[in-house]
């Protein structure tokens, strides 16, 4: 089992330094000179060629990237441009955030959609399944920034229940992870009652119904059991796009968390802070895929014995 | 009893899939395929006649006349330029459109000859292949789109190229466990071992074989592309003014959101309605073509 | 008690009553002591020191905390700060006498080296102080004595009193920097009315009374200045008591803001001018009759009412009125919105009606490409797609050009401008028309040296700016810099759009503050809560 995780994270660094080529790559090629833009309009050539040359920046593409891998070997993710703040510690304040806000949609989506999903399920084309399909279609449609601003519109001007912008309280959350976590939602319970349905008709199922085993134990032990596979699975992939979708709930909620940290730094051209907000991103995409997979050894034993 | 193999694993050897009568058959039973189907015609039908359809010019300004209610001369209301926001939304189902279709272009396209060549080739190309996939799919999804119209610069075309790369990890990476699977089948190893080419193996079978998992991906694939546009012109990063653009015309409601909420929720309704349609379209293609894809599309 | 002894009762509750009204203080509400004020504003500070941090975020913190040798008032007249008295030794050298017994923050006392201090590390540090570059011909100090310092200049500079008056040449504590490095800029330590408490990065920055001020001592006990980006979120954060003070109000809703007596709007004409640039040397720009006619076809006044809603006023000129040296450029009267004028003055410079609608000369559509960015400036997106369908009702197709400002900024300083238009902003940072004027218009301001976007060129303009950059006779300057305005109304390379208003918006029970025609220079050691 450790040899798994040890070979699996080993298999992870040449993605994440591909990540990190790549983000300096696009930084190269994104017109926008990160020093002159924060001199500002009122600073002479001279200063900022002054500057740039303090921080280094003029050194070709290739001379960066290994002074940067090399940094980072030793858990120095460099000084922001911007603020010439260690870029460790500015991660450090916005990465909660993000984590908060994912893992609330994350829990959301799990809850909700699960359950919306088996209760579909055990009663198929009743008026519940109906409405829950419907309302799967229209979350899986609905633009991410777009059910933000509705839900600050009906907040702020209808029902001021809750706060509709930045973050402090408790309440702050609701309406960003409800926010993030609608498509999410929205799939988990497709997912989960296809899935389920599709088991409810196999064949040891109906063993266990002639057995006389009361139908909800049916459901919950059988039928969830197997079916958990693939709903892990989506949730696993739904965390990597959950953290994506942040990017643009952060925006629109003033969340302050890494996605709105990152749009930040690609305006202003701060590439070391940018770079080491995607490692992050990417990182915690690694550690998702190999939770996923450890889930998966756990629930099914043939997929552990094969590594 | 198989366990349901995990998506995007090599689905079990599979017969292929019939574009038949028989699909049009089931895809008509289900109400909400049909109900994609009119959807997305309405879109075309709208994007194609826009100029006859549009009460008005959709730039024309009137300031005086900015942010007017629905109703009456503007049915559904004017923007801040006291624009008519009805010739808006129709005029902009047409970069809806045009960014749906060409993005799926260039991602099927890359994610036909990428996935082809890692599947086919094997060996470091596909392992090459799949490492950049990897990397690119580690990046959060629109960080990707905003560093390519960033490096290229907003307009149409930038916009529609950078969708496309973003949706190409995804798809090359459907493309080559479909091209592995159809590898693997009884008829092509059947073929192969009758000494036909590995080109006619590719192009008579395994091109025919992915069709529908193509067709379905591209239909599905519309409906992102259509939601990543406007994700982007809400970040200022797509089309430029004055195109009507449904991100750009929320994102630009943003302001006036708590005094004149018609400008930011109009164009998005119309954002969910074109996404609903090939949503709708895409899940009823698949079911009627071949419904062992669900597990994995 | 008996009636007589009630009537001298009331009397002589009478009579107190009256001498306690007589010997009363001028305002009529008694000041009150203590209290927390809570100000929103979008976005975080880079730093709290003018060395790294120049922009409003920074400056309206530190603004309170370090002190200049010289300050603004809100009449933009210069007033003693750390320096009580100052004398023109020779065109190059200003000697100032400084304040006795004023202390830093952490104890140490102010003298003439402290202000040789901070203007070395400034101007000579590696790297220079952000604001090194706002300071023009500054060169150092010197100190003669301990409360003396001679400020010199690499040549006569003009503006040598207004640029010692910046929010950014504030005074800081040697020891201070010297102990902590690089957090100095994390907590500064200078001479103000308040000292830095603690800084939560994008959440809040606290700052405190300082107990030993040199001067009249803050009311309010505390400070905190919050950060919360959108608009609307700050509005609510005034409705519910969360905030007190708002910057960066919300346009929208200004108006309902100033009818509702719960709150006050502070507002007074600010310091930049936004406008449509021209760039003079790109055909068809280079003919004053098209200029002209793009200046007519602008309705100015539907522009104000309708996208600024009063949250900015008219643009009288290049320069804002609070500049030293602005002359109105009575743009009204010279180039009133006039459509039929516009397309006139496009005939005759030989455009007529393509087939489009579209002006066309020779077989080319007059149409211009123009570069702007979106919320770099209050509302610069908005106006520009106004200006664009304006030009198109007389003819004139406007490609525009919406980049983010990043790569908009390194478009305007490269060596060429490709683009006929450009959306731009600008402040006068010292109040002092040599700063705009010199770098706007002078023909060797051109990009990267200086910011002459337009390509603008003429010799005597460029004779009258240097002449008086050199002076140091004030009314001298101003009739120089008068001359060069009434030039440049005759052949404008810019549309200027609007002057900004600094508004801030209070809740009614913060008193005593007074908004300043300078954004940066947020006062608060008047203000108090009656609460």
């Amino acid at each position: 089992m450790l040899t798994f995780v040890a070979r699996r994270l080993l298999l992870a660094v040449p993605v994440l330094l591909g990540v990190v080529f790549v983000v300096m790559l696009t930084v190269e090629l994104i017109p926008g000179d990160a020093v002159a833009l924060m001199l500002g309009e009122h600073a002479t050539p001279e200063a900022v060629a002054k500057l740039r040359d303090y921080l280094g920046l003029d050194k070709p593409l290739l001379v960066r990237y290994g002074a940067y891998v090399g940094r980072v070997a030793r858990g120095d993710l460099g000084r922001s441009i911007q603020q010439n703040r260690p870029v460790v510690d500015e991660l450090a304040d916005a990465w909660p955030a993000t984590l908060e806000l994912t893992l609330a949609a994350l829990l959301l989506a799990a809850a909700a959609g699960v359950a919306a999903g088996v209760v579909s399920a055990v009663w198929p084309n009743s008026l519940f399944d109906g409405v829950a399909r419907v309302g799967s279609l229209f979350g899986l449609s609905m633009p991410v920034f777009w059910t933000g601003l509705v839900l600050i519109v009906t907040f702020a001007l209808w029902l001021p229940w809750l706060p509709v912008g930045g973050s402090g309280s408790p309440g702050h959350l609701v309406l960003p992870a409800v926010t993030l976590a609608l498509p999410s939602i929205a799939m988990v319970a497709r997912m989960t009652r296809s899935s389920v349905l599709d088991v409810l008709h196999e064949d040891y199922v109906r063993t266990a119904r002639a057995k006389g085993v009361a139908e909800r134990l049916v459901v919950a032990k059988h039928a969830l059991r197997n079916a958990a596979i693939p709903i892990l699975t989506l949730l696993g992939l739904q965390a990597g796009q959950l953290m994506g979708g942040a990017v643009l709930t952060e925006t629109v909620f003033a969340w302050p968390g890494l996605g709105r940290l990152m749009v930040k730094a690609i305006f202003a051209r701060d590439y070391v802070l940018l770079q080491g907000a995607v490692l992050v991103f990417a990182l915690a995409f690694v550690v998702i895929n190999l939770a996923v997979d450890l889930a998966y050894g756990a629930l099914d034993p043939r997929i552990a014995r094969q590594g | 009893m198989a366990v349901r193999a995990r998506s995007m694993a090599v689905p079990a050897a599979m017969a292929p899939a019939t574009l038949s009568a028989d699909a049009w058959q089931r895809f008509r039973r289900s109400r909400l395929a049909v109900a994609g189907l009119v959807l997305v015609g309405l879109l075309v039908v709208a994007a194609a006649s826009a100029p006859w359809l549009a009460p008005v010019d959709p730039g024309k300004q009137s300031l005086i006349e900015k942010r007017v209610r629905p109703g009456g001369k503007f049915l559904l209301g004017a923007d801040e330029f006291g624009r008519d926001i009805l010739s808006r939304v129709i005029f902009g189902s047409r970069v809806a459109l045009l960014v749906g279709l060409v993005s799926v272009s260039i991602a099927l396209g890359l994610a036909l000859t990428l996935g082809c060549l890692a599947g086919f080739a094997g060996g470091w190309v596909d392992g090459l292949i799949m490492r950049v996939v990897e990397v690119l799919l580690a990046f959060p999804y629109l960080l990707l789109a905003i560093a390519v119209v960033s490096a290229l610069g907003p307009g149409v075309l930038n916009t529609t190229i950078a969708v496309g790369i973003w949706g190409t990890p995804t798809a090359t990476r459907l493309v080559r466990s479909a091209v592995l699977a159809a590898r693997e089948a009884e008829y092509v190893r059947a073929a192969r071992a009758l000494g036909a080419s590995a080109g006619r193996v590719l192009t008579r079978h395994v091109l025919r074989n992915i069709l529908p998992t193509v067709i379905v991906y591209s239909t599905l694939f519309m409906a992102n592309a259509i939601l990543v546009e406007a994700a982007l012109s809400f970040l200022g990063l797509g089309v430029q003014p004055p195109t009507p653009s449904w991100g750009l015309m929320v994102s630009s409601g943003r302001d006036f959101l708590l005094v004149a909420p018609h400008i930011a929720t109009v164009p998005g309704l119309a954002i969910m309605v074109a996404v609903l349609g090939f949503n709708l379209l895409g899940d009823g293609l698949r079911d009627a073509l071949d419904p062992r894809l669900r597990g994995q599309l | 008690m008996t009636r007589a002894r009630i009537a001298i009762l009331f009397l002589l509750t009478v009579a107190l009553g009256i001498a306690g009204g007589l010997t009363a203080p001028a305002p009529v509400e008694a000041q009150k002591a203590g209290g927390t004020l809570t100000i929103v504003r979008p976005t975080d500070p880079v730093s709290l020191d003018p060395q790294l941090e120049t922009t409003a975020p920074g400056a309206w913190v530190y603004f309170n905390m370090l002190e200049p040798l010289l300050t603004m008032d809100e009449k933009m007249q210069i007033r003693p700060a750390l320096a009580t008295s100052y004398e023109v030794l020779s065109p190059t050298k200003v000697r100032f006498k400084l304040r006795s017994g004023v202390k830093f923050h952490d104890g140490t006392p102010l003298n003439a080296a402290a202000v040789k201090f901070t203007f070395d590390r400034a101007l000579r540090g590696t790297p220079p102080a952000r604001w090194a570059s706002l300071a023009g011909s500054l060169s150092g100090a010197e100190v003669v004595d301990d409360l003396t310092v001679d400020v010199t200049t690499r040549e006569p500079y003009g503006p040598i009193l207004r640029t010692l008056a910046m929010y950014c040449t504030g005074i800081v504590s040697p020891t201070a920097v010297q102990k902590m490095g690089a957090d100095f800029s994390r907590a500064p330590v200078g001479t103000g009315p308040f000292k830095f408490v603690e800084w939560k990065t994008n959440t809040h920055v606290i700052l405190e009374r300082n107990p030993s001020y040199w001067g009249d001592k803050a009311l309010l006990d505390r400070v905190i200045f919050k950060v919360v980006p959108e608009e609307g979120a700050r509005m609510i954060a005034l409705q519910t008591g969360d905030a007190d003070m708002v910057l960066l109000p919300a346009p929208a809703q200004l108006l309902a803001l100033r009818r509702d007596p719960k709150y006050v709007l502070h507002e007074v004409v600010g310091g930049r001018v936004v406008f449509a640039g021209m760039h003079a040397a790109l055909p068809p720009l280079d003919d004053v009759r098209v200029r002209t006619a793009l200046l007519h076809a602008v309705d100015r006044k539907a522009i104000l009412e309708n996208i600024l809603e009063g949250s900015a006023v008219p643009a009288r000129g290049v320069l804002a009125p609070s500049v030293f040296g602005f002359k109105d450029m009575q743009l009204d009267r010279l180039y009133p919105f006039d459509r039929a004028k516009a397309k006139a003055l496009l005939a005759q410079a030989g455009f007529t009606p393509g087939p489009d609608g579209v002006l066309q000369k020779g077989g080319q559509r007059l149409s211009l490409s123009w570069l702007a960015a979106r919320g770099r400036y209050p509302k610069d997106g908005e106006i520009t797609e106004a200006i664009q369908a304006m030009f198109k009702e007389v003819g004139v197709e406007a490609k525009v050009q919406f980049l983010e400002w990043a790569t908009v900024f390194t478009q305007f300083r490269a060596v060429t401008l490709n683009q006929h238009m450009f959306t731009l902003g600008w402040v006068t940072s010292n109040a002092d028309a040599d700063y705009s004027l010199y770098a706007l218009f002078h023909s060797k301001q051109v990009p990267p040296t200086g910011w002459n976007t337009s390509r603008y060129a003429n010799p005597r303009v460029d004779a009258l700016v240097e002449q008086a950059r050199r002076s140091l006779n004030q009314t001298e300057r101003e009739k120089l810099y008068g001359e060069v305005q009434d030039i440049l109304a005759k052949e404008m390379v810019w549309i200027p759009v609007y002057n900004t208003k600094e508004i801030v918006v209070t809740r009614a029970s913060v008193k005593g503050f007074t908004v300043h025609p300078v954004e940066y220079n947020l006062w608060l050691g008047k203000v108090w809560l009656d609460k």
